[in-house]
């Protein structure tokens, strides 16, 4: 008897998930595809940009230095935009 | 406590517990303390303020004291090492300019030398040239005092033979025709035919 | 957001969910591991520096005085010299405090027992970009003075008059808000990239490994993750580097820009 009332104080309550709840469940299924859509941008970008460089950096290889530097001040620009799609990826899994 | 309970036709029911244990809802609570964060991406208030204070703090420390002691230790270092660049630059100047007056006192000494050698073998040459035109017309008397002498012996020798053979003719006519030719006849034809005759 | 919160589960592979590997309880009230590393990371350079400069400096640099010099020179040739010249050289405790800052507090992401890197919070990064912004815009009030300098920024000398309506709004953008926000996304989103790739090929590795059914062949695939995370873990010292490295470079561009206005 006394168990009995406990499990009814416990009060084992069944919902189903809210509209809010679903919503969340949606848009983490989005997140993957739109963290996947925002990479391959600066994907083909970094390529373009690395494949420049080790071209220019075989024709003048005297200016190697120079074309290094300018080469990863593009791919931090190019990366921002997979960045900031990895950061949206984040926001909409788990915030 | 919740629960998640996945039903078979893949409907997501949440189940509440409610317990009253003391124990799970300690767990409960320190698994949100760290679990039930407002957002990861979100920066935190303490290690904002941390880290800021402590780079705050290093660049500070960095910036009034060590960078500029180090920077001084380094500019001490790369000055010593080019001062002592430009020293050797300097004894290697010094070197080279030494050389450069001992090649120019040898050259000048090879001048004189070759001068000298010069001046030597022009007063040889003159010499030995005048030693040769005297030895020269030396042989050209001599030769010619020669020639003379042979000349005089050839024209003896054929003043004998022309005699011989105006003897030797004058004596053939005599006994052929019987009588004895005149002398200068005989000896003008012997000079004609040796000296038109054939050698 | 329960899902969320109870952690990720497919066929039996539990990713736990991103705040337990992201926060960190308090060790002493107001003190966490990453609050720790950034203190430590302080801590370490200053003690590198202290013992560097007080190195006998005539004879050739040894030691923690030759690690020192090495970053001075990585400072002073590779990125003031390229990216500001000879005039930026007094930049150089600045960018170096930052570099070297940066980097003690990327590399705990792959030293074992810590594993942790401080950048990966959000807290750093935005202190660290808000700091450069202020630092830019104050030298560029300071060079050119308030007006010539927002005359530079927002009206750019060589556009064409009529272009100014969109120009104006881009430039102020890209250079007021874009710059420190990309700033501090690039290297707390590398970080964190970096990071949550080496728990998921450890979780990977760990759960083939200790597979409790079909264990012959789970064991033997469970050495594939793991190759993955050694080449991972190799990598991301050099992201620890490379992001240091840009983080410091743009912002040597940043004064840069704000010293000499492109003509």
């Amino acid at each position: 008897m006394e168990a009995l009332t406990r499990i009814a104080r416990a009060g084992i309550r069944v919902a189903e998930l809210t509209a809010a709840e679903e919503k969340a469940n949606s848009a983490a299924q989005m997140a993957g595809l739109a963290y996947g859509l925002a990479a391959i941008g600066p994907g083909v970008g970094i390529g373009i940009i690395f494949g420049k460089a080790i071209e220019s950096m075989a024709r003048q290889p005297e200016s190697a230095g120079m074309v290094r530097t300018t080469m990863f001040l593009g791919v931090a620009f190019t990366e921002a935009l997979a960045l900031i799609g990895f950061v949206a990826f984040i926001l909409l899994k788990f915030a | 406590m919740r629960v998640l309970v996945t039903t078979q036709q893949g409907q997501l029911l949440e189940v509440r517990v409610n317990a009253d244990d003391a124990a799970g809802t300690e767990a409960t609570a320190t698994e949100s303390e760290t679990a039930s964060a407002p957002n990861p991406i979100a920066p935190e208030g303490k290690e904002l303020i941390w880290g800021a204070g402590s780079f705050l703090v290093f660049l500070v420390i960095m910036r009034v004291y060590l960078f500029p002691k180090l920077k001084k230790g380094m500019d001490a270092r790369y000055t010593g090492i080019r001062e002592d660049f430009e020293q050797a630059d300097a004894t290697r100047q010094a070197a080279q300019s030494d050389v450069a007056k001992y090649e120019a006192a040898l050259a000048d000494v090879r001048a004189e030398a070759a001068g000298r050698i010069d001046a030597a073998r022009q007063t040889v040459d003159a010499e030995r040239n005048a030693k040769i035109a005297e030895a020269n017309s030396k042989i050209a008397a001599k030769r010619a005092a020669a020639d003379a002498e042979l000349a005089a012996a050839r024209a003896k020798v054929r003043d004998q033979v022309a005699e011989a053979v105006s003897t030797v003719t004058a004596r053939t006519t005599q006994l052929a025709v019987g009588k004895s030719p005149d002398g200068s006849v005989v000896r003008e034809a012997v000079q004609q035919v040796m000296q038109s005759g054939a050698r | 957001m329960q899902a969320a919160e109870e952690g990720e589960s497919t066929r039996g592979f539990h990713f736990p969910p991103i705040n337990t590997l992201l926060r960190w309880k308090d060790i002493t009230p107001g003190i966490n591991k990453v609050v720790l590393i950034s203190i430590a990371a302080a801590l370490i350079g200053t003690v590198l520096f202290l013992i560097a400069a007080n190195r006998d400096h005539k004879t050739a640099p040894k030691g923690a005085r030759n690690l020192a010099e090495i970053a001075v020179e990585f400072i002073e040739k590779n990125i003031i010299m390229e990216t500001m010249g000879r005039s930026g050289l007094g930049w150089t405790p600045f960018l170096l405090t930052m570099f070297i800052f940066i980097y003690i507090c990327n590399v705990p992401g792959i030293i074992p027992f810590i594993q942790m890197p401080a950048t990966a919070r959000m807290g750093i990064p935005a202190f660290m970009a808000l700091l450069v912004w202020v630092v830019y815009n104050a030298t560029g009030i300071k060079n050119q003075g308030p007006i010539g300098y927002f005359k530079n920024v927002l009206f750019p000398p060589g556009v064409p008059k009529a272009l100014y309506i969109l120009v104006t709004p881009i430039e102020f953008i890209s250079t007021l808000v874009v710059r420190p926000f990309s700033l501090a996304v690039r290297l707390f989103a590398n970080m964190l990239a970096g990071h949550l790739l080496l728990v998921i090929f450890a979780l990977l590795s760990e759960a083939l490994i200790q597979a409790e059914t079909q264990r012959i062949f789970l064991i033997p695939i469970g050495v594939l993750p793991f190759g993955v995370l050694m080449f991972l873990t190799a990598f991301e010292i050099l992201v620890a580097f490379l992001q240091a490295y840009i983080f410091t470079t743009l912002t040597a561009v940043y004064l840069g820009m704000a010293t000499h206005p492109e003509h």
